[in-house]
């Protein structure tokens, strides 16, 4: 009997604690989901039907950016979908859906009955805003092709497709660490104590650490593996990759998942751009090439054609 | 020791053609992809690495016999952040809308392999004077070659020159695109080459 | 182990001598630094109101900073204003606090100088000492007002919003019927060649002269930019006598009801300018409109 209560306890805890979360999700039971939608509309996801003649009502939404709670964004135009329980609003003026937007809404009836108020929040989830920083770091500006960092050691470890990929992966690692530390002390340490013009030099020790961090365990833990990599660590501080990442996401204040995702495409991104430039080269070496563009010159030249065709992904951005 | 019996002048001029650090060494190639659109962004970033390679240079020759050779690489590393730093506070306070155009590259003069390598090579093996020259040789050679893309993007590409319209029409907008710039460097050293290979089939005629 | 120690030694040694240069270096150029913004940033607006060296202005035009604020007390929000005023024949602030529909809720006088008030921190702190601690303030936005002896001659907001690639950041100069006196743009990471064409003059100047009316549905038109229209725009680099004065305001009201010609192949660059021109200038007025009806109705003596 008292094992029976105790699962039930349990059980109802659970359900709870589920109601609940969904419950987090827009602040209020009636209403189940509140999204942006093509950058354009908001898309309003009741738990029942709502009534029509309220919900085609102008007046009971209030939308505005949450920086700006004065400014009331006009509504052009509303739809009730068929079952009427989801209802999407459209504006007069775009959407500025980087922005968190609240919505407001008078007391909603369904089959007649009350549900109350709502003021919900409208913004893009920030699982979508890593994704979005961490496609933006990799492809739309890639640190090589778009942003023209790290060429030097680009050049230098794009002949062979296994030195490119050993090269992509330990620089992954290490940056990934490096802007993890470099993070914690802009935000907890220069930020606060205002010792932001120490950037610099903080920034390049950190790098300079973690190479040497990364270089001491993967001589322990995996000489093997150490074996392989280990002659592309010291190239690694070289890379200017590795001192722009932590001055990128100090400019921008990021946060620390926000940082890991900027670092964690840096790398990648380095990775697919060594790894697409080391099969040309190879390619290449085949090739009849005049003898004065032999070497880095045609390399260049293939580079550059590299970064004509991601200029393809600059403006893409993810809803 | 070969560079020891070189004079200043000689020191001098070795930046500036026969170990040019981007045509020649083909180091430092960020910038010269990067922002090498204008002569204007050139001969600014071209004056702070030449800024910080002096200092740089200078600092580690003053101080060569106290630095303990197993922290040899931390404090030139340390010694040329601190210069950085420097510079970059002086720019964004004295000429901040030139600043803005240079974006990060002003900081990621930090990084550059070709500052660390002449500390490694030459500032600390020699006087305070030899490496002053040295380093203003390859501070100039530097700004030159930046100066040199320059010059070439921003009369190819807007058909002007530091600003000033030149040719009163635009002939390859393609140029002044940011991706532009490796084509620039890439055919700029297979010209480079291609003097080299003519130069050496004539002497070998003569003979 | 005394190897050691003369490294750590060493270490510690030139990192502090590090440190110091880098100090020296930060205090010594930080008020050059804040200078030099100002000065540029005096520049701009003289020269969005058409003030140059050539034409100087004139000794009655001050500069007036209006800042709104945000704040929370509990869950409501209020909109307050620092506005200048005049108290004990010294310039000084006033905080208006309205609510969010733009009634009058009170006013509080702040003690803080003009100079103090161009500082984001001074001025939180003279907030924080009027508020009191529940009440919780986020800055909003700072409208400079320019007035030449009584008569007001223009607003001037900075603002910024999203571009192509990263933020674009403008200062837009309107009259005090809302109309586009000028357009500069201070900030951005457009592409060269490509969006960045957005300072170019044939882009800004677009935007000069247009109508409230017009600003309210402006857009960018995909179609290429006329050439006598560019020239026109452009007319600050010719020299005397290329068009005549008749010319001149034939081209103006030829393209006064255009919308804005895109810059080819930078089509979204040119669309957020427009867009975010648009949206300032909407929220301005509606904004400037409330701020000025509750200060008239409460008699608060503003200085613009």
């Amino acid at each position: 009997m008292k094992e029976r209560m105790r699962h039930l306890t349990l059980t109802g805890l659970l359900l709870v604690a589920i109601l609940v979360s969904v419950g987090c999700d827009t602040g209020h039971r009636f209403v189940k989901k509140t999204e942006f939608k093509d950058g354009e509309t908001i898309v309003i996801t009741f738990a029942g039907p709502v009534d029509e003649a309220w919900a085609k009502e102008k007046a009971n939404y209030a939308v505005y950016e949450e920086p700006d709670p004065d400014i009331l964004l006009p509504i052009k135009e509303i739809r009730l979908s068929p079952d009427r329980t989801k209802v999407t609003l459209s504006f007069d003026d775009g959407l500025n859906t980087r922005q968190a937007h609240v919505l407001k809404t008078k007391e909603m009836l369904s089959e007649g009955r009350s549900q109350g108020t709502a003021v919900l929040t409208v913004k893009k989830l920030y699982f979508g805003l890593l994704l979005s920083i961490f496609i933006g770091a990799m492809l739309v500006n890639n640190f090589v092709f778009t942003k023209y960092l790290g060429l030097c050691v680009f050049f230098g470890t794009s002949q062979r497709k296994s030195t490119a990929v050993g090269m992509g992966i330990t620089f992954t690692i290490v940056i990934v660490f490096a802007a993890m530390m470099a993070w914690a002390l802009y935000q907890f340490v220069l930020k606060p104590f205002q010792l932001t013009f120490l950037n610099i030099v903080v920034f390049i020790g950190l790098v300079s650490l973690s190479v040497q961090a990364v270089d001491t365990i993967l001589r322990k833990v995996n000489p093997a593996l150490f074996k392989a990599f280990g002659v592309y660590l010291v190239l690694v501080i070289a890379n200017c990759i590795a001192i722009a990442v932590p001055l990128i996401l100090a400019d921008n204040e990021y946060t620390g998942p926000e940082s890991f995702m900027l670092a964690l495409g840096a790398g990648l991104g380095f990775l697919v751009a060594l790894f697409l430039m080391s099969s040309a080269r190879e390619r290449l070496e085949l090739a009849n090439v005049p003898p004065s563009f032999r070497g880095l010159p045609i390399a260049f030249i293939v580079a550059g054609l590299f970064a004509l065709a991601f200029l393809g992904f600059s403006g893409m951005s993810i809803h | 020791m070969a560079a020891r019996t070189k004079t200043n002048k000689e020191l001098f001029f070795n930046g500036i053609l026969n170990e040019n650090p981007i045509f020649r060494l083909a180091l430092s190639m960020c910038p010269a992809v990067g922002i090498s659109t204008t002569v204007m962004n050139g001969l600014l970033l071209g004056m702070a690495v030449l800024f910080v390679q002096v200092f740089s240079s200078c600092t580690i020759a003053l101080i060569k016999d106290y630095i303990h050779p197993r922290i040899r690489i931390p404090t030139y590393t340390l010694t040329i952040a601190t210069w950085v730093t420097v510079i970059d506070l002086v720019l964004a306070a004295y000429v901040p809308v030139a600043y803005k155009a240079m974006g990060i590259f002003v900081k990621l003069i930090v990084a550059f392999a070709i500052i660390t390598m002449r500390l490694e090579m030459f500032a600390s093996k020699n006087s305070v004077t030899a490496s002053f020259c040295d380093g203003l040789g390859m501070g100039l050679g530097f700004m030159f070659a930046m100066m040199t893309l320059g010059f070439v993007r921003e009369l190819l590409g807007m058909g002007t020159v530091l600003g000033y319209d030149v040719l009163g029409f635009c002939p390859l907008l393609f140029f002044v695109l940011p991706s532009a710039g490796f084509f620039v460097v890439g055919l700029m050293m297979a010209m480079f080459n291609y003097i080299e290979i003519v130069y050496n089939r004539r002497k070998k005629v003569k003979r | 182990m005394k190897e050691i120690l003369r490294i750590t030694i060493a270490l510690t040694l030139s990192c502090l001598i590090a440190a110091t240069v880098m100090g020296l270096a930060f205090v010594m150029t930080a008020k050059a630094k804040k200078h030099n913004e100002d000065l540029y940033m005096q520049e701009t607006m003289l020269g969005l109101l058409g003030y140059s060296k050539a034409r100087p202005a004139p000794s009655d035009l001050r500069f007036y900073g209006v800042y709104r604020y945000i704040i929370a007390d509990g869950d409501r929000r209020f909109l307050g204003y620092m506005v200048p005023v005049k108290r004990g024949g010294e310039q000084n602030y006033a905080l208006v606090v309205m609510d969010l529909k733009g009634r009058f809720v009170e006013t509080m006088d702040l003690s803080i100088s003009p100079e103090a008030a161009g500082d984001a921190p001074e001025r939180e702190k003279a907030l924080r000492v009027a508020l009191g601690p529940p009440k919780a303030v986020t800055y909003g936005d700072t409208t400079i007002i320019a007035k030449r002896g009584e008569r007001r001659l223009a607003y001037l907001l900075p603002g910024s919003f999203p571009g192509f690639k990263t933020f674009i950041s403008i200062m837009l100069a309107l009259d005090p019927s809302f109309k586009v006196l000028g357009l500069e743009i201070m900030e951005h990471e457009e592409d060269p060649g490509l969006g960045a064409e957005i300072e170019e003059e044939y882009f800004k100047h677009q935007f000069k002269g247009k109508t409230f009316e017009r600003i309210k549905t402006i857009d960018v038109v995909r179609e290429p930019l006329p050439e006598q229209y560019k020239k026109y725009l452009e007319r600050s680099t010719w020299q005397e006598g290329a068009f005549t004065e008749e010319e001149i305001e034939e081209i103006g009201r030829t393209y006064e009801d255009k919308d804005i010609y895109a810059i080819t192949g930078a089509t979204i660059s040119s669309k957020s300018v427009s867009d975010g021109v648009r949206n300032m200038t909407k929220r301005f007025s509606y904004r400037m409109g409330s701020l000025d009806r509750v200060i008239a109705s409460q008699g608060v003596e503003v200085l613009f």
